[in-house]
């Protein structure tokens, strides 16, 4: 089996003791969002939206009719909505906290960093701990700062989109998300320029009853292209903690996104994630997503055509293991003519996981010459494990094509046997297998990230197998 | 009669006592559908079962017509006061449509019921047709290894006619079962079927023609299961002009080592709109289950809709199960092929879609000749 290059902690299954300079206590009322604001020094149209969005969040239902029932038990009142070592990130790792520095140097984010990344962000609980770009590219005009320094610092780049992609009034969690957001990355590319490396944020929630709501709008301006990856990690707590960030994406005329998540939330994490991106006119949107961790994931990363000859694909892995509800998928909106999108989704369920594939591909009228395809499969492991595919097809007009397959299936006996026969032990064909079924689509991640992911799997597996 | 026996009798009967108590609760409990019940998305049930709902709920009195041909002894007329038959409508499932089930159980007491005993060779065939609202009952029960088929016609006399039917297929053990439904000519028409296969052999095609709102749930489940138990759904339609077609299967294995299988296809024209909505479930420790299900789409207008959700829940493993959904466009090639041999194209257009509905109709008859 290959070995990692990185020395990662990559379960991160330790925790610091809490040491909050800042702390707006439990649940989420107009004096939450006033302490955030204050502490933040925010302007004022900011206050205004989240006092907006407050109201939004206490009118909207629960999206009871189709989620998952685990959803059910969220107690939005016993979440903590803001706690902080300090407002403003620092711009090196000697300058972060030792606690919050060991933390991320665990989880291997410096060593990444100098090794192949061209900027980090680094959250922890609420707030950006470090961030950092390489000085180049910050010359040639590239912004990669935190929500709060964005939307204060460069206002008219980023405020017209701000909420334009992934609207307050979307469901329940994304106005959630406009009241309490805070970290994050806002990025601008500017027209033209092409990153050669990925820039990269990390997501740490070390507090218990945490409620972490990071903010992510990318700017792709024309023509230029770049690579977004994001890693999530917590500490196991026995109460709940919620993850509910928006990433918004725009891609102007000919710009390429890339977005990648890692996310291996420890079990007790609620992640509820919307992700959405907006394709201009010959733009190329891919969301490359992987989910091993978090007790209920609700996700499905989104793309909208809106400009002729877009593109959109979304790959995604996702893993559920006893205890775990993968509830993932994705959406693809075809609102331009020849457009064109894919999706490959594999899931495996192992123990008494379920994980399931929700997606939405619609080709809205009128338009003409797009292409969909589709392909899920889902790998059982035991007899109790447990996998849906619900998918929606809308096609509009007699000018498009789409197409859907799903399989299921589970790991061959005699392919098990055929390798223990050859001196393997069982649990050693079994992640032989299971990572032979996500082969190709683990290819399609930046290589630091798949030897991680194939040793991730390859620990699960471990634990699965007696 | 054996102790054994009599306590396995008093608890079948206490069982079907707590499942009539439970069914009762279901339709006091049930909503008429809106737009949050997931089984009518994309369905427009605020349009379309409200206008039903409001018909049933009505002073209109249910009349039809009814006849059978062929059924010999077979054949007997359902009535008001058929406690049996009533009690099996009321467990029946729906798909989403629990209030309207409850409607028709308040006005049972037509169609027919068929129990076939010994094997025929001609096909039964059953009539209902009305000119104003006609709500009746279906019961096909085939016995042990016995072989049949039946035809079911649903025609309106009038193009106003709306017609909600309910279908129960019960199939025992080494039978088979070839049962056609052709529905034609309504404003309004519903039918929700379940299809009990105790480890037999049960071959469903549905066709629905000119009818402006046809709404089908069809679930197939099996209680029992050898290698050679099957349910095979079928369905070809053609929708056209401004109608809807809203279809819904279930394909349940409560048990393992059975087959299923499900093809329906659609040809879409002008603005009509054709809604798929299947789903394959296997139960926990049904292992070994064989499930396939595809939807297949021809679009022939721009204004033509197609809503496809095709959903698999699965909770066993060693089973294979898969499911397809395709739409697309006409082939020009084949259009252009025929055009340019002197056939108008839009001549053309109807031998391509027919050859496509062909193959669901040839795969029926294949299976249904071969029995």
């Amino acid at each position: 089996m290959d070995e990692s290059p990185f020395q990662i902690d990559t379960r991160g299954e330790f925790a610091f003791p809490e040491n909050h300079r800042f702390d707006a206590g439990y649940g989420l009322t107009e004096a939450t969002i006033d302490y955030i604001c204050d502490a933040k020094g925010e302007p004022d149209w900011v206050r205004q939206f989240r006092k907006d969005a407050l109201k939004r969040f206490h009118e909207m239902p629960m999206p009871t009719h189709w989620a998952p029932e685990g959803i059910n038990n969220l107690d939005f009142d016993q979440i903590r909505y803001y706690l902080a070592h300090g407002t403003a990130p620092y711009k090196s790792w000697d300058d972060v906290p030792d606690d919050v520095k060991r933390t991320f140097e665990r989880l291997g984010v410096p060593e990444q960093e100098r090794a192949f990344l061209a900027g980090v962000d680094a959250q922890y609980d609420s707030e950006t701990a470090y961030n950092n770009m390489r000085e180049e590219l910050s010359k040639q005009g590239v912004i990669f700062v935190n929500s709060t320094e964005g939307l204060r610092e460069y206002e008219h780049i980023f405020r017209p989109w701000f909420g334009k992609v992934i609207p307050v009034n979307d469901n329940k969690f994304s106005a959630l998300n406009h009241a309490a957001f805070s970290g994050g990355s806002f990025i601008y590319v500017p027209k033209g320029v092409k990153l050669a490396q990925p820039l990269q944020a990390y997501f740490r929630i070390n507090s218990e009853s945490m409620g972490q709501f990071e903010r992510t709008l990318i700017i792709a301006d024309e023509g230029a292209e770049l690579m977004y990856m994001e890693g999530c990690t917590a500490p196991k707590y026995d109460s709940a903690t919620l993850h509910s960030g928006v990433v918004e994406l725009v891609a102007l005329k000919g710009a390429k996104i890339q977005y990648v998540t890692v996310q291996n939330w420890a079990t007790n994490v609620y992640n509820l994630v919307i992700q959405r991106g907006l394709a201009m006119e010959d733009a190329e949107i891919r969301w490359i997503d992987c989910n091993i961790g978090s007790g209920l994931t609700m996700k499905y990363p989104a793309v909208v055509l809106q400009g002729r000859r877009a593109r959109g694909e979304v790959v995604s892995i996702s893993l559920a293991h006893s205890g775990q509800l993968q509830d993932t998928g994705a959406r693809m909106i075809h609102a331009a003519p020849e457009t064109t999108s894919n999706i490959v989704a594999k899931s495996i369920s192992i123990g008494e996981g379920r994980a399931s594939y929700r997606g939405e591909v619609n080709v809205l009228k009128g338009m003409k010459g797009c292409k969909n395809n589709t392909e899920c499969d889902a790998l059982l492991i035991n007899p109790t494990s447990r996998t849906d595919t619900y998918p929606a097809i809308s096609v509009n007009g007699n000018a498009s094509a789409v197409q859907h397959e799903a399989s299921v299936s589970q790991v061959d006996e005699e392919m098990l046997f055929y390798m223990q026969q050859r001196g393997l032990t069982r649990a050693q064909a079994m992640s032989l297998a299971v990572n032979g079924f996500i082969n190709d689509l683990v290819k399609e991640f930046p290589m630091e990230y798949s030897v991680e992911l194939r040793r991730l799997i390859d620990l699960e597996m471990e634990d699965s197998i007696g | 009669m054996s102790m054994e026996e009599a306590f396995a009798l008093a608890e079948a009967e206490a069982k079907l006592q707590q499942a009539l108590a439970e069914g009762k609760q279901r339709f006091e409990n049930a909503v008429v559908p809106n737009r949050y019940n997931e089984d009518w998305r994309f369905g427009r049930p605020n349009k379309y079962a409200a206008a039903l709902v409001e018909l049933l709920q009505s002073d209109t009195a249910s009349s039809g017509k009814a006849e059978v041909k062929n059924a010999g002894d077979a054949a007997m007329v359902v009535t008001r006061d058929d406690d049996d038959l009533r009690q099996t409508e009321m467990l029946m499932p729906s798909i989403g449509s629990d209030a309207l089930l409850g409607m028709h159980l308040k006005r049972f007491g037509s169609g027919y019921a068929l129990f076939i005993e010994k094997s025929i060779s001609e096909p039964i065939h059953i009539y209902y047709s009305t000119g104003g609202l006609y709500t009746p009952s279906t019961f096909i029960m085939v016995a042990p290894g016995v072989k049949a088929e039946v035809i079911e016609h649903h025609a309106a006399d009038t193009p106003e006619a709306t017609m909600f039917v309910t279908r129960n297929i019960h199939v025992a053990e080494g039978s088979e079962l070839s049962v056609s439904l052709h529905s034609s000519g309504f404003s309004r028409y519903m039918c929700i079927t379940d299809i009990q296969n105790m480890g037999g052999k049960v071959h469903h095609l549905t066709t629905h023609d000119n009818t402006l709102w046809t709404r089908e749930e069809t679930v197939a489940e099996i209680y029992a299961g050898t290698e050679s138990t099957c349910n095979n759904l079928y369905s070809a339609n053609r929708p056209a002009g401004e109608s809807i077609l809203d279809q819904h299967t279930r394909q349940i294995h409560h048990v393992g080592g059975a087959a299923s299988d499900l093809l329906y296809k659609n040809v879409v024209d002008d603005n009509a709109t054709a809604i798929f909505a299947g789903n394959i479930y296997v139960a926990t420790g049904a292992h070994h289950t064989d499930a396939y299900q595809s939807n297949r789409n021809m679009l022939l207008s721009e204004k033509a809709t197609i809503h496809s959700l095709p959903g698999l829940e699965i909770l066993a493993d060693k089973v294979r199960c898969s499911h397809g959904s395709a739409s697309a466009p006409m082939d020009d090639e084949q259009l252009f092929y025929m055009c340019s041999r002197g056939i108008p194209r839009r001549e053309a257009q109807l031998l391509v879609a027919e050859g496509f509905l062909a193959e669901v109709i040839n795969k029926f008859r294949a299976l249904s000749q071969s029995s």
